[in-house]
């Protein structure tokens, strides 16, 4: 192919360089549209975020934001249900998967006999690839029934009535609701945490741990005083992208959510998030308003998730910059 | 001094112990879930899962139709997202230079790749599916394209970079175009490392449930036509999962351990494409 197109020995020198050139800016311009393309792509799910939502964002107004009631009906609707339902499971799943998955890193790092580091993290490393909705399938058809018929009877019976907490763990055992879906996110974001910060744990220099060591720190404390505080940054943008996961996933909550528009002060109570709310009823809003409001659900996620990724992005960035 | 350090030791003890019940626990949990996608997904896999429809209740059947859906609609979405991803990767990591769509681009891109998927359907859905008045397969490529594209961006970005400086050099040196440095050095170099990208967002894709459920929208039955619904297998795991009939959730098992399955295998695959690569 090179020697088909070489002119050399045709045409003149000059005219072959001005080709050279002609084609250079083709293929820079080309590759320059295409990173236009990705800025493109941005712009473009914001404008259609918010010519979708315009009908919705016109007739609530910012009381969309705080409003619980959702009535296709009526065609009243608010988000606070599906927001307090988004927040809450993430928190759940972050407060679960964010100590296991540092636990899993300093095993890996510290304490993990060599033999058994590679295997382990590309287990892990593989998990993180496997789609939400199996995830989903798995806490639909196993995790929620042994909840139900385990797990939730247990707690209603001994929490329940414990003052300031007992609220959270009353009502009948469901099986599906805000608890079940937090566990499956967080056995979700578990494999993308556990890598990251598996990653930022690496980046901490040999000589320094050793040092450490050579003072005579125990290996926790080497972990806590030395590993961490070096890691900081990146470790905060680990568990924010995690988080970033988390708020915006769909088929792992879908499944085990229960799809119910209410703010209920039981954790074990059904609920919805965002992403839930519009997977389920987006083929189904028959009206105009309806299917609106399902997209001003949509911008509300986009713009949680974009500034907790965008925070998330910025800090890991630094840590990369070392 | 010997309660300090016995402290010291104790605190060390209960902390290793942790860290080790945390790795039990979480690869526990993780295996559980493989294993009974194992358990109930073989079950389900017979030859009728690849050859005959999916069913209406109470039937036998399989999900040749989803099968072809997903594979259509994956390939497209690849195909269209490969190239410019690559352009996209190829202007970040040589041409821009700090330049201010530089700088946007790769930063909106890392955003891109975490962004959650369900956006990118309803982006889909008011572009390409009320404009045109009707779900189709089209629709439904182009979301997963807008998932294919950051990942392919990305590894393209992050293996360009590993190419020494001193080839492009040597290639500048020869006279070269920069066009011809990059297709005939450089994306060369970067080859393998290049086509790990495009399997990770085949990878990605395949799974990808969210953008397809008001884009592609499902099909009960056998369609080529790209511009009307179309069965695939994510959205059938979906709907059949959620079902009451027992032949439709087994079917779901074995779609999704079709799916999993294939994500394994294709990860696997650009891992060792990757290893090969750095030694």
């Amino acid at each position: 192919m090179a020697v088909a197109e070489d002119p050399a020995s045709t045409e003149t020198a000059g005219s072959s360089a001005s080709r050279a050139l002609i084609q250079d800016r083709i293929f820079v311009g080309a590759t320059a549209l295409s990173a236009i393309i990705v800025v493109g792509i941005l712009l473009g799910v914001i404008v259609s975020l918010f010519t979708g939502s315009w009908e919705a964002i016109t007739r609530f107004g910012v009381g969309f934001l705080w409003t619980e009631r959702w009535n296709p009906v009526k065609e009243i609707f608010g988000a606070a249900a599906p927001i307090y339902g988004t927040v809450l499971t993430s928190v759940i799943a972050m407060a679960i998967g964010v100590p296991v998955s540092l636990g899993i890193s300093i095993f890996l790092t510290e304490i993990c006999p060599p033999r058994l580091r590679r295997p382990i993290g590309i287990a892990i490393e593989l998990l993180a690839g496997i789609p939400s909705i199996i995830y989903g399938l798995w806490g639909f058809f196993v995790l929620a029934p042994y909840l139900q018929h385990n797990v939730q009877p247990f707690m209603i019976d001994h929490f329940g009535s414990t003052p300031l907490i007992g609220a959270l763990f009353q009502g009948p055992p469901y099986g599906i609701g805000l608890f079940t879906a937090g566990i499956v996110l967080a056995i979700m974001v578990l494999p993308f945490i556990t890598a990251i910060t598996r990653d930022v744990f690496l980046t901490v220099p040999t000589l320094l741990r050793e040092s450490a060591y050579g003072m005579g720190m125990t290996t926790w404390e080497v972990v806590w005083k030395i590993v961490v505080p070096y890691t900081r940054v990146g470790l905060v943008g680990g568990v924010m992208l995690g988080l970033g996961r988390a708020l915006g996933e769909t088929m792992a909550v879908t499944f085990v959510i229960g799809n119910a528009h209410r703010i209920s002060s039981s954790l074990l109570a059904p609920a919805t998030t965002i992403s839930a709310a519009i997977a389920n009823e987006f083929t189904e809003a028959t009206s105009p308003i309806y299917t609106s409001s399902l997209i001003e659900l949509g911008l509300i996620l986009f713009i949680i998730t974009f500034t907790v990724l965008g925070l998330a992005k910025w800090l890991v960035g630094r840590v990369e910059s070392y | 001094m010997s309660t300090l350090y016995s402290q010291r030791r104790l605190g060390n003890a209960i902390a290793m112990v942790l860290a080790v019940a945390a790795t039990v626990v979480g690869l526990f949990f993780l295996a559980a879930i493989l294993w009974t996608l194992l358990a109930e997904g073989l079950a389900a896999a017979t030859p009728a899962l690849f050859v005959e429809m999916t069913p209406p209740p109470g039937d036998d059947g399989g999900l040749a139709n989803a099968i072809f859906g997903s594979l259509m609609m994956t390939m497209v979405s690849v195909l269209v997202a490969t190239p410019i991803g690559i352009l996209a990767g190829t202007y970040l990591a040589e041409y821009s230079r700090g330049s201010l769509l530089g700088e946007a681009a790769k930063f909106i891109n890392d955003v891109l790749l975490s962004a959650p998927s369900i956006i990118v359907g309803l982006f889909v859905y008011t572009t390409l599916v009320v404009p045109f008045g009707h779900f189709s397969a089209w629709a439904g490529a182009a979301a997963l394209g807008l998932i294919a594209l950051p990942v392919v961006n990305r590894t393209t970005q992050d293996m360009l970079a590993l190419v020494p400086n001193t080839l492009r050099e040597a290639a500048a040196a020869l006279g070269a175009p920069r066009w011809r440095i990059m297709v005939f050095v450089v994306y060369r170099a970067a080859r393998s490392g290049i086509l790990t990208g495009v399997l990770l967002a085949i990878a990605r894709v395949s799974g990808e449930t969210a953008p397809l459920l008001f884009t592609a929208l499902n099909n009960q039955f056998w369609s080529t036509d790209m511009s009307q619904p179309m069965a695939n297998l994510p959205v059938v795991i979906f709907q059949f999962a959620l079902s009451p009939y027992d032949d439709w959730q087994k079917l779901a098992w074995g779609g999704a351990l079709l799916v999993t399955a294939t994500i394994l295998v294709l990860n696997i695959i650009a891992r060792s494409l990757a290893r090969t690569r750095s030694n």
